[in-house]
Order: C-alpha cells, then structure tokens, then sequence
C-alpha cells in the first residue's frame, strides 16, 4: 500500500453537522484536521433543530457526541468566528489564511452570565432568527461549544463593554482582542457550509415576507425547540396567541426557476415532523398541508404514512401562490385543490413556510472553490460534502461527510 | 369523470406546440397559475386543468369550452410558473386552434396562419384593385386626370359604389357569413360538452358581456400586464369609431346622394381622423407593451403579428392617403390608397381565421359561460 507516515492535514470549512463528522472521523483515522467556523459556536444548522425526523429525538446528544469527540482527540483544532480569506497552492500543499474575528472574551470565560447581566446593550438573536433578543455579550444558546460568551461588537457601541468586563471575575473579557490571520498548510480541503434557509422576501407570491405570523420552517424549529425563544411552547409571534389552526406551505421557493431550480429534499418531512410537535402539543390543533407532490423517498414513507393516518391534519394538493393578512393577525393563503377542481382560501392562526435550503455558495463563495449553481463542486483535493454540494437531510449528511473524510485522507496519503 | 375512458391524443399535443405552445410539456401541474390568475372563476378555475389536457392531448375538452377565452392573456400566470411553461401562451396557442377549428373553409384558416401563403393573401386584393383599374383605363392612361378646378379625389381612381363597394360589400358579407358558421359550430360544440344549461335566457348574459367589453372589466383586472387594457381599449374604440365613420360615410352616399371628398370640418371626418390617430397610437401601444413583456409573458407568435401589422398597415396607409390628398400629391396618393384598400380587404376579408376573430370567439365564450352559469 502507498503510505507515508505523515498524517493527511485536511481543512474543514465550515463546522456544521457535515464538517464535525469529516473531522473526527478523519482525526480519528489519523489525520490532522482544522476546522474553520464563521458562528462562535460549532453545530450548524442542527444546533437549531428541536428534533430530528423521523426518529423525533433532539440532535444536541448527537451532537455532543461529536464535541466531545473533538474535545478529546488532539487532532483536531477548531477556529471560531473565522473565515477563509485565501487559497493557494493545490492537493497536497495547500496554503490557506484563516482570518479570525476577535470574540473579546478569552479561554478563561466559565459562562457565568455574569457579563450578560451587566451588559446594557441588546441584540436582535440570530440563533433565533431575531424572534427574540440577547445582550451584547451572550453565549449562542444554552448548549453552545465552545460554552464561551462572545461579545457583539456591532451592538456593543462605545463604551458598552465596560460593565461587563467590571462584572467578570475570571478575567475573561478582552476589549482589546484584534482581528488576527492564522496560515495553515493542508493536503485537502473539505467543504462543508452548508445552507441557508431561502428568504421568503424575495417570494413575491407568497407575501414576500411581510404578512404577519408568516414564518419560515426554521423559525417554527426555534419555536418548538425548549431553548427557543417561547421555551418551546408554539405560539404565534404577533400576539402570543397559542396556535390552533396552522398551514404549511410546501415549495417556498424550492422547484421554481424563480427562485430555487432544485427540490430541497427535507422540506416535506421538515413540515410533517412540525406537525408532530403541534399535534403533540395541542390535541386540537387543526393542521393542513398544501403541497404539490410529499415527497417522503425510501423509508421515510412510513412517516407520512403516520401523519396522514391523523385526522387532524389534513393535505391538500396544490402549491400556495397567494397570502393575505386578515384581521386579528390571522393569514389567508389561496390555493387550487386539484383533487376537487375548486379554488380553495382558508383561514389559519399562522402560516409555516416550508422554504428551501439555498446552499451557502450562492450567497458567498469561498476562495479555490469552484461552484454550480451555488453548489459546490469537487476539485483535485477539494472534496465539498453536505447541503454545499447538495440538498440532503441530517443522516444523508453524515454518510456524506465519511465519505468526504475517507476522501480528504486519501487525498494526503497520495502526496 | 373516473368512469370516462380518456383518450390522449398527441397528435394535438404536437399540432399546440407547433402553433405557439412549445413549453407546455414543462408544466408540473403545481397550480401556482390559476392562483396567481385575477380573471379565472373559483370553481374549475383555468389555466391548470388546461395545462393537463394540452399535455394529454384532450382535444374536445381544450377546443370546446369557453374557459381558454375567459383567459385574456395577463400572464401572470407565466410570469409566475415555477417552470417556465408559459400557461398564458399555451392558452393562446389554443385560442388560434379554436379559430382554425371552428372557422370553414378550413383551408383559409390554414392559409391565414401560415406565413408561405402571406403573399398570396395580399397578391388576391391587389389583382383585384388591379383588374378594377385596368378596367377603367388607368392602367394604360396613367393616374386619374384632375378635372380643372376640382380637388385631388379619390373617387376618381375607384368610384365608390361601382369599384369601392363591389368589392366590399360581399366581403363583409363573406366574412358574417363565416363568423356566423365558425360561431355556431362553437356554440353547438360547447352546449355538447355542458350540457342543459340551467338557463334559457340569452340576452342577459349577452348584455352583461357587451357591458364587459365596453368597459373592460375584465381586462382591467391584470397584472404583470395590466397596461395592454389601456393599449387594447384604445384599439377597440378606435375600430368603434372607424365603424361608425363607415356607417355615416355609407349613409351620406346612399341616402343622402352626398359624395367625397367631404371637408376636414365635416364630422365624419372628425370622428373618422380621431379614430385613425387613436389606432395608430393603440396598436403602437401593444406593440410597445409586446416588446416591453417579451422576457416575462413571450413575444407573440405569428398569428399575432399577422394581425398586428395589418392593423398598422390600415391605419398608416390611411392617415397617408389623407395627408397625400390634401397636400395635393396625386403620384405618391393614388399607390397609398390602393395600399391601403389592400389592407382593408386583408383585414375584413381574413377576419374569420385571423385574431380579428378572436373578437367573436371570445364574445361567444364570454356569453356561453355566463349562459351555463359557468361564471
């Protein structure tokens, strides 16, 4: 076998579901791995689900499995708040500058909170999707790796980081913390970042964003999710108001040259699973479906099968391409129910927006990286993984970033 | 209907691709279109369910019903489309073949809508207008002589009664005749389809479609291409007004033994001038719109151009022949006029197999579906 005894060094960009399974199973091989993270936190998009389909169990044990993972193997090393700003060189000798954002807080932070109850300033929380609000120094979400504060610099004008650093008995708060540039030399590089959840602003038939009590699909996760900002109780946003009647709205931008060209893939059984929490959650919730075709590949037919098997949840067949605010914070949506001919405009308490994963390429480009539609492509020891290169659920990510990982070894090895 | 024994025909799926339909096999049938549409009834709304049976190849159920006319092209349907499958022009290509099916002979129709025979279309009136003037000498002798002290006239060239309304009148008649056949085809073809409407009464649902027309109602309610309602309502009342020029033109002769050139003050020349000038601002108007849209709803198929370029020929050949006239430039005047009897012969003589049809399939449609309670 060809081998040398240099361990493989693989950059993992991006430190989400797919790049935390690269890493520790490829330094668990052997290799070296960096992983380079833009949030605070490691844990992506998961990090912000309440529970998996279709198994319906929360993903922080799986993803403390993983941190615990990295925590315990010196082969992986991870920056937070940082990005690729070049790439240079190719497979096997690859020269790559990491830029990393000060977090003003350093290792010493115990995540005490005592920073955030002195701190004056508020901002609108990310993590959340702005449905609530943190202070200028706050830890992402109650689990966060690392559990260490960061400071928003950009809410945290003038002075405002005083109090906290007066509050901090541990000597945590660094206002002084620079920008600084890390170089790293690697074999391969692994693409791992992920998606962002389409923006309904830009869906002119579906209210473009400004009808009350319209929210997407990953604001519903943040929703029901015990961290969330109602501590998991489905309410909806204008008023408080307990949810009794609610539609999804399947395709929000996913299958339309318009918008997203693709079939975003968990969409469907996003929005079934939703349906669990709110039927779990109230026993006389009415929940209706408006989709163009479920699409529940392989196994995951039994789960519609169980949802379809409620008689409080009805589906009906034809895409929404009109809501209305009504009076009350209530929201119309109008479809053609295609099983009956007629056109159909119902009245719900709040109205999900099964939106689509836009992969992050279409937004931002990494440098070296070549991209497809948004997607990114495989190059010569470039090995994308994940929703980068396409839409896929959680445990198709995971195969995915082994596959990825075996990759990236590989890759090193050869050199 | 799941006792019904469908049977596609793709043989029809091809002949609406060919007349225009070219991406009606990229529909999904997600129904983003009869959502987005303002024109469309609740019930069995449009252009879904037509979008299916173009794909199937559902001939009776595409031909005979009035919902294709009920559509009046907004294309918000089509700028909507998930896929680019353009329901509003698919619709459209549909409307042509209702022309082409309904109108006899069947041939004309072809003719009309295929560009090899744009030729012979206007060879037929100009040999007439040809043979008119080789019978009266002018072909031999030159242009019209002006008698001294007379003005430039028209008249001299083609005698309105003998040479003028020889021509025209059994045109007119040609193509009533023809309208009244294709319309009663139609009618006949959609009463199968729906049957025993539940109401006998006609004139009430023609009423409230002419009170449609006048006003657009309709039209008015588009979206993404809500300004053709301006564009077309111009157009509409300029042929109102050509209309009623014809009459009191018609009537000055034959009743009142009074003939042209009348002066500029006269009101049938008011009406007649503000009508030309307002059909020549309408059709640049819907040419503008077709250029403006053309990413977003298409830019029209040849059916459309057809008729487009034979309105502004009418109108710019008319205005002309005017200007000429009373500028006094009877080498330049004579050849206009004869253009623009051409174009008026091309205009009525071709009005049951061109999109000047689509005036009285869609009025018959109109009145069909409030007839049968459809809308």
């Amino acid at each position: 076998m060809q081998s040398s005894d240099k361990p493989s060094r693989i950059l993992v960009i991006g430190g989400g579901f797919s790049g935390l399974t690269t890493a520790v199973d490829a330094a668990e091989s052997g290799a070296e791995v960096i992983i380079v993270e833009k949030n605070p936190h490691l844990g992506g998009r998961v990090a912000q689900l309440n529970k998996y389909f279709p198994k319906m169990c929360p993903p922080v044990c799986g993803l403390e499995i993983n941190f615990r993972r990295i925590k315990t193997n010196p082969g992986v090393q991870f920056h937070t708040l940082s990005e690729v700003t070049s790439v240079s060189g190719g497979p096997g000798n690859y020269d790559v500058a990491i830029q990393k954002h000060p977090r003003y807080v350093n290792d010493k932070c115990t995540a005490c909170n005592a920073c955030a109850e002195a701190c004056p300033a508020t901002r609108a929380n990310d993590f959340n999707f702005g449905m609530d609000k943190t202070k200028a120094a706050y830890l992402p979400f109650n689990q966060a790796f690392p559990q260490q504060y960061v400071i928003d610099a950009k809410a945290c004008k003038k002075d405002c980081g005083t109090p906290c650093k007066e509050a901090c008995k541990y000597d945590a708060i660094d206002l002084e913390m620079k920008a600084e540039t890390v170089n790293v030399k690697v074999d391969s590089i692994v693409v791992a970042t992920g998606w962002n959840p389409y923006d309904a602003d830009r869906i002119e038939t579906l209210g473009s964003g400004k009808v009350p009590n319209t929210i997407s699909n990953m604001e519903m996760e943040r929703l029901a999710a015990p961290n969330g900002p109602t501590g998991g109780a489905i309410n909806r946003p204008s008023d408080g108001k307990p949810v009794q009647k609610i539609a999804f709205v399947q395709c929000a931008g996913s299958r339309d040259e318009n918008h997203l060209a693709f079939c975003s893939y968990i969409c469907c059984m996003a929005s079934l699973k939703q349906t669990l929490y709110i039927r779990e959650q109230n026993p006389d919730a009415e929940v209706s479906i408006f989709y163009i075709d479920m699409r529940t590949p392989g196994r995951y037919e039994k789960f519609l099968n169980q949802v379809q098997a409620d008689a409080k949840v009805s589906f009906i067949k034809g895409k929404v391409a009109k809501i209305e605010k009504v009076k009350n914070g209530d929201v119309t949506v109008t479809a053609e129910d295609m099983l009956t001919g007629d056109k159909v405009e119902k009245t719900f308490d709040m109205v999900v927006l099964a939106t689509g994963m836009e992969p992050a390429g279409a937004l931002k480009q990494l440098p070296g990286v070549s991209y497809i539609e948004g997607f990114a492509a495989p190059g010569a020891g470039i090995f994308p993984t994940g929703c980068s290169r396409n839409p896929m659920d959680v445990s198709k990510s995971a195969q995915d970033a082994t596959s990825a990982a075996l990759k990236a070894i590989h890759a090193g090895k050869g050199r | 209907m799941s006792d019904q024994i469908l049977k596609p025909d793709l043989e029809f799926t091809k002949e609406i691709i060919a007349a225009g339909g070219e991406s009606l096999k990229k529909c999904y049938q997600c129904s983003t279109c009869t959502v987005v549409c303002d024109v469309t009834p609740d019930r069995k709304p449009f252009p879904r369910k037509e979008m299916l049976y173009a794909q199937w190849g559902l001939k009776d159920k595409l031909l005979a019903s009035p919902d294709v006319w009920l559509c009046h092209q907004c294309s918000d349907c089509t700028a909507h489309c998930p896929r680019g499958a353009k329901p509003g022009e698919v619709l459209g290509a549909v409307r042509k073949m209702t022309i082409q099916e309904f109108s006899s002979p069947s041939f004309m129709g072809k003719m009309v809508n295929d560009s090899k025979f744009l030729l012979l279309l206007f060879a037929i009136p100009t040999i007439i207008f040809l043979f008119e003037l080789f019978i009266q000498g002018h072909l031999t002798n030159g242009i019209p002589r002006i008698p001294n002290g007379q003005l430039m006239s028209y008249s001299l060239m083609f005698p309105p009664t003998l040479y003028i309304d020889t021509v025209f009148v059994p045109v007119a008649f040609f193509a009533a005749f023809m309208f009244f056949k294709g319309i009663k085809n139609y009618w006949a073809a959609m009463s199968a389809n729906y049957p025993a409407p539940p109401r006998k009464d006609v004139i009430t649902p023609l009423a409230e479609t002419v009170r449609e027309i006048l006003t657009h109602s309709v039209f008015e309610k588009c979206g993404v291409s809500k300004d053709r309602s301006i564009a077309h309502k111009i157009l509409f009342y300029s042929f109102i007004g050509l209309a009623i020029t014809t009459t009191l033109a018609a009537s000055y002769i034959y009743v009142f033994d009074y003939n042209g050139p009348y002066p500029q003050t006269n009101i049938v020349k008011w009406i007649g001038n503000v009508s030309g000038v307002a059909m020549l601002i309408g059709i640049t108007m819907i040419v503008m719109n077709r250029i403006k849209n053309k990413e977003k709803v298409g830019a029209g198929s040849y059916f459309d151009w057809f008729f487009i370029v034979v309105v502004y020929g009418v109108g710019l050949t008319g205005m002309l022949a005017q200007i000429l006239r009373l500028a006094n430039i009877p080498v330049l005047g004579y050849p206009m006029y004869f253009a623009h009897l051409v174009f008026v012969f091309v205009l009525f003589a071709y009005a049951p197999y061109s999109k000047m049809a689509h005036m009285v399939y869609r009025t018959t449609a109109m009145v069909f579906a409030k007839y049968s309670k459809r809308s």
